[in-house]
């Protein structure tokens, strides 16, 4: 089944997210990885492109929106579905991020019905 | 998991015969955990000290004020925006560009009956404004239509939680069409305006909420008992006009009765009109599948909701 071949990398400084959102995404069949901010992010990227990755925004060394334009502009990362997952809920900031290239946007406090929708909705789904 | 909860059976066995004769809507089950959650929020709203001493004062003293808002606290479904998503291609795909074709553009009126708190007519009517540009003059006005109760107020009101708003719903249609408020998010005016709700008990009579291209009554067939599921339906067949269409679940069928539309569904759930002409004989009731609506009700009951719907709309 498709589904369990997709990969997320979840991009979360707050260890706590990080593990309630790999819980949910493999409750998804999702095969996922973890990173701390956006410069070991984009590590893992230059490495192993995800299909998906989850973005925070607020985080030490490289934020989310610093993250995602480097990505955009990386050979390949084009490719990755980016989720927006921030505490940040200004419409400006939406904006932002989605001029960015973010393709969803998850706003906190989330729960799994949440993740499906969004994934859903970007096409990762069935 | 009954084991935890503290409602008596007797009581809720009482309960589920009151939602069937008010409302026609049969409570599972499996939905005792649902509603001991809901007439809890209720009880605490109405100032018992707990849910029991409410339920003791509903049925020793039979307030029709206190029945009536527990009925339709038990009435409010979870929903969210672009719910059953095949049947929003369904109508962007078929059925308004069918309609297109046969008004060449002019208004087009969608109904949502049953609408709760909206999601349903709202996600239509976001439909509506993303297609008019590929199907030019049509002019889509909108109509949600449910019992009274606290979930239509939040419909009329146009205002949804940070979670309701994350569930189905697109984030570029949220920055579209909601505003932010606070911690909520509420519809933009431009949007709200094209959208006029009802009160309106939807087992009383039908036809004074006038004719639509378009019923939405979508994943709610298998709520009502099946005398209240025949009168609605059979009131639906009224109120969609020849060539409209009838919007059922994706996975929901009329049967053996077809009242008054195509055997054949023009996409999943979805039902034509039969031209006028041939809408009369499955109209004509039948006394073997349509048993009184329920022989044991207070159908005074039913008069004092609508009486108790048209007070709040005056």
């Amino acid at each position: 089944m498709n589904r369990a071949t997709k990969t997320c990398l979840i991009v979360d400084d707050s260890k706590m997210i990080r593990r309630v959102a790999t819980r949910i995404l493999r409750d998804l069949q999702f095969t996922p990885s973890e990173a701390g901010d956006g410069r070991q992010a984009m590590e893992m990227c230059k490495t192993s492109m995800p299909d998906a990755i989850l973005l925070d925004w607020n985080m030490p060394i490289m934020d989310g929106l610093a993250f995602l334009k480097a990505l955009r502009n990386t050979e390949g990362g084009s490719k990755p579905v980016v989720v927006f997952c921030t505490a940040e809920r200004d419409v400006i900031k939406i904006a932002e991020a989605l001029d960015a290239g973010a393709d969803e946007y998850v706003m906190k406090p989330f729960d799994s019905d949440i993740l499906e929708s969004k994934f859903s909705e970007v096409g990762l789904l069935g | 998991m009954s084991g935890t909860l503290s409602l008596k059976p007797s009581y809720y066995e009482a309960l589920k015969r009151l939602t069937a004769e008010l409302v026609g809507v049969k409570l599972g089950d499996d939905h005792a955990f649902l509603v001991e959650t809901r007439l809890a929020v209720l009880a605490r709203k109405e100032g018992f000290e707990g849910l029991s001493h409410m339920i003791d004062e509903l049925f020793s003293r039979g307030q029709t004020r206190l029945a009536i808002h527990v009925v339709t606290a038990l009435l409010e479904r979870a929903t969210s925006f672009f719910d059953g998503r095949a049947g929003y291609e369904a109508l962007g795909d078929i059925l308004l560009p069918q309609l297109h074709s046969i008004y060449r553009g002019g208004a087009v009126r969608i109904l949502s009956y049953g609408c709760s708190s909206g999601h349903e007519v709202y996600s239509a009517a976001i439909l509506a404004e993303k297609i008019k540009d590929v199907l030019p003059g049509m002019d889509i006005n909108l109509t949600g239509v449910d019992y009274p109760s606290q979930a239509l107020e939040r419909a009329k009101a146009g205002r949804f939680t940070h979670f309701e708003v994350q569930r189905g719903l697109p984030i570029r249609h949220l920055i579209e069409y909601f505003d932010k408020d606070g911690e909520d998010w509420v519809v933009k005016p431009g949007l709200l305006q094209k959208i006029t709700f009802i009160d309106h008990n939807l087992l009383a009579d039908i036809e004074q909420l006038g004719t639509y291209q378009i019923v939405m009554f979508r994943g709610r067939l298998k709520q009502f008992t099946t005398p209240a599921r025949i009168r609605i339906l059979r009131g639906l067949g009224k109120l969609v006009c020849a060539n409209g269409y009838l919007m059922l679940g994706s996975h929901e069928r009329l049967d053996e009765m077809n009242f008054g539309f195509e055997q054949n569904m023009v996409a999943p759930g979805c039902y034509k009109k039969k031209p006028h002409q041939e809408i009369l004989p499955d109209l004509e009731p039948n006394p073997e599948i349509e048993p009184e609506i329920a022989p044991e009700a207070d159908l005074d009951l039913l008069p004092r909701l609508q009486e108790y719907s048209n007070n709040r709309t005056a």
